[in-house]
């Protein structure tokens, strides 16, 4: 099986009120995350995207549909073993230490005693916090408290890491370094799931993307492709006037310009982005 | 951790403190003895902070420690492991029963302390004057000690199982506290019960109430366990012991299932 997280017509409705009304939350959403890659699931608050990914965690049941998480049911614990997850502004108990957290969540996970010391330095390696480790919790500041989420999410070694807004709050300088660690997860053979409405991080490290609005998936694909404007070209051109810019292909060479390269002309994902959720081209 | 999270909490040490405190007092109160022997007075209030404050920190802990990790959603980052609803659960539970322990372990020893002080002031009296000298059982305290942290788990353990299925920890507490005092209430209907009465659907109603509370109050014995230890079978504060097991595994169980459909 080559996808990481299989969701087949998942749909979620929440009763509201005594009457019972229903609110879809996510409506008939299939995916298929591959393995091995950094995708990125988007969209505007109130999309579905966090139920979505509660679902996927088994901390809520779809109302219909089916989720497998690397061939195994997703409310199973053996689904949940391959799994690490980071949830959003992430709170962990002050007293602590951030080795302690990450033992206890080792524990947790089921690393046998043996494998124990040398999975909580991992963690704490790979997450930049080996130093600050034996520091309570509750003196770590925004980023470090995101770092030591990290850690506790991948100690245990899951094969699928879901981060939910792991840069939100988080400096540029705490942002890019816990971006590194994404890509180091990938380069470690991980499916890392990441959420985020930081677009431009999004654009920078996912592999592929899917969007998400009123609980539907509106786009999928490799960040390459979604992204790149096939009704345009972009042609990069020699010598060229400023007046001979405005010009055809062959108007361009009788000014005795020249055509180096023709591409396809590429967009932000900010902008797609604003595009497909509020309906309106930027200007 | 559970344990670890409540021991740290001043609500604990305040509950503690305000307990020892009615304990020592008691020997300050002796003269509203009613009569009574002096060692029972003690005795009877140093029960009587014990269960009240025990009650408190069982209702209250216990669903604060459970809240706590639903409104912090630390609950999200351990439900995501493979750690199953129950387990969750259970783990509470017994973190809230360690505290409960060291409660009721640091209130019986001052308990026994005072009684022991007591014991041996009025021994003298005793002998100076000709009479038996009161005396109060060491093992009797212990077994008692034993049976109140037993009926504080089933307070925890029917708060978790409320705590379970309700939204909002203030909902929790009063309704924990109701049936901490319909528990202690329990009796009246297995009084009535007894009574001849034409009404089925009355006596359905007490039956079903009289087996889904537990009776708090037999766990009461503390006077004849103390006092008079020779009067209490073993075979009665085994079945007490074997009830308040079953009670406190019944109400887990319940929770168990009512937690396993929540969402987080």
């Amino acid at each position: 099986m080559n996808s990481a997280i299989s969701v087949r017509h998942l749909t979620k409705d929440f009763k509201i009120g005594l009457r019972g009304l229903k609110l879809r939350a996510v409506d008939d959403l299939s995916l298929e995350i591959p393995r091995g890659q950094v995708y990125g699931l988007l969209g505007p608050n109130g999309c579905g995207k966090s139920t979505t990914l509660k679902i996927i965690l088994g901390l809520v049941s779809g109302t219909t549909g089916e989720i497998n998480i690397l061939g195994f049911p997703s409310a199973t614990a053996e689904a949940r073993r391959r799994t690490g997850f980071l949830p959003e502004a992430p709170y962990f108990h002050k007293f602590l230490s951030g080795r302690e957290l990450v033992r206890y969540c080792a524990q947790l996970s089921g690393v046998p005693a043996v494998k124990m010391d040398d999975a909580v330095d991992s963690a704490l390696e790979l997450a930049a916090m080996t130093e600050a480790s034996s520091r309570p919790i509750g003196t770590y500041s925004k980023g470090m408290l995101q770092r030591i989420g990290l850690a506790q999410a991948i100690v245990h070694d899951p094969e699928l890491v879901i981060l939910d807004e792991p840069t939100a709050g988080v400096d540029p300088v705490g942002a890019a370094a816990i971006g590194r660690m994404i890509r180091a997860m990938r380069d470690q053979g991980k499916t890392v799931v990441l959420c985020s409405h930081l677009l431009g991080q999004v654009e920078q490290v996912c592999d592929r993307v899917a969007i998400m609005d009123h609980g539907r998936l509106v786009l999928e694909g490799r960040v390459d492709e979604v992204l790149a404007q096939r009704d345009r070209h972009l042609m990069t051109i020699e010598g060229l006037t400023p007046e001979a810019r405005l010009a055809a292909e062959s108007t361009l060479a009788a000014h005795g310009a020249r055509v180096t390269s023709v591409t396809h002309p590429r967009r932000s994902l900010e902008e797609l982005f604003r595009e497909l959720v509020t309906g309106s081209r930027d200007a | 951790m559970t344990f670890l999270e409540a021991v740290r909490q001043r609500f604990f040490a305040f509950l503690i403190v305000l307990g020892a405190a009615m304990v020592l007092s008691s020997v300050a109160f002796r003269f509203l003895d009613f009569g009574h022997g002096e060692l029972k007075f003690i005795a009877d209030f140093g029960f009587g902070g014990m269960f009240l404050f025990g009650s408190i920190l069982a209702v209250v802990m216990t669903a604060q420690l459970f809240f706590a990790e639903m409104d912090n959603r630390t609950a999200l980052t351990l439900l995501a492991k493979p750690l199953s609803r129950a387990e969750f659960l259970i783990g509470k539970f017994f973190g809230v029963w360690m505290i409960l322990g060291l409660f009721v372990i640091i209130l019986s020893a001052l308990l026994g302390l005072v009684l022991w002080a007591r014991a041996q002031e009025l021994s003298l009296l005793a002998e100076q004057s000709g009479r038996v000298a009161p005396d109060f059982s060491i093992s009797g305290l212990s077994i008692f000690a034993l049976l109140q942290w037993l009926r504080l788990s089933v307070v925890a353990a029917i708060v978790l199982a409320i705590a379970a299925a309700a939204r909002t920890f203030l909902f929790a507490v009063i309704l924990g506290a109701l049936t901490v005092v319909a528990g202690q209430l329990q009796w009246i209907a297995q009084d009535v019960l007894l009574k001849p009465t034409e009404s089925v659907v009355y006596k359905s109603i007490l039956w079903l109430t009289s087996r889904i509370l537990p009776n708090l109050q037999q766990f009461n014995i503390g006077d004849a366990l103390v006092l008079d230890s020779g009067t209490v079978a073993m075979s009665s504060i085994g079945w007490v012991i074997l009830s308040g097991l079953l009670y406190a595994s019944a109400y887990l169980l319940l929770g168990a299932l009512v937690f396993r459909r929540r969402e987080i």
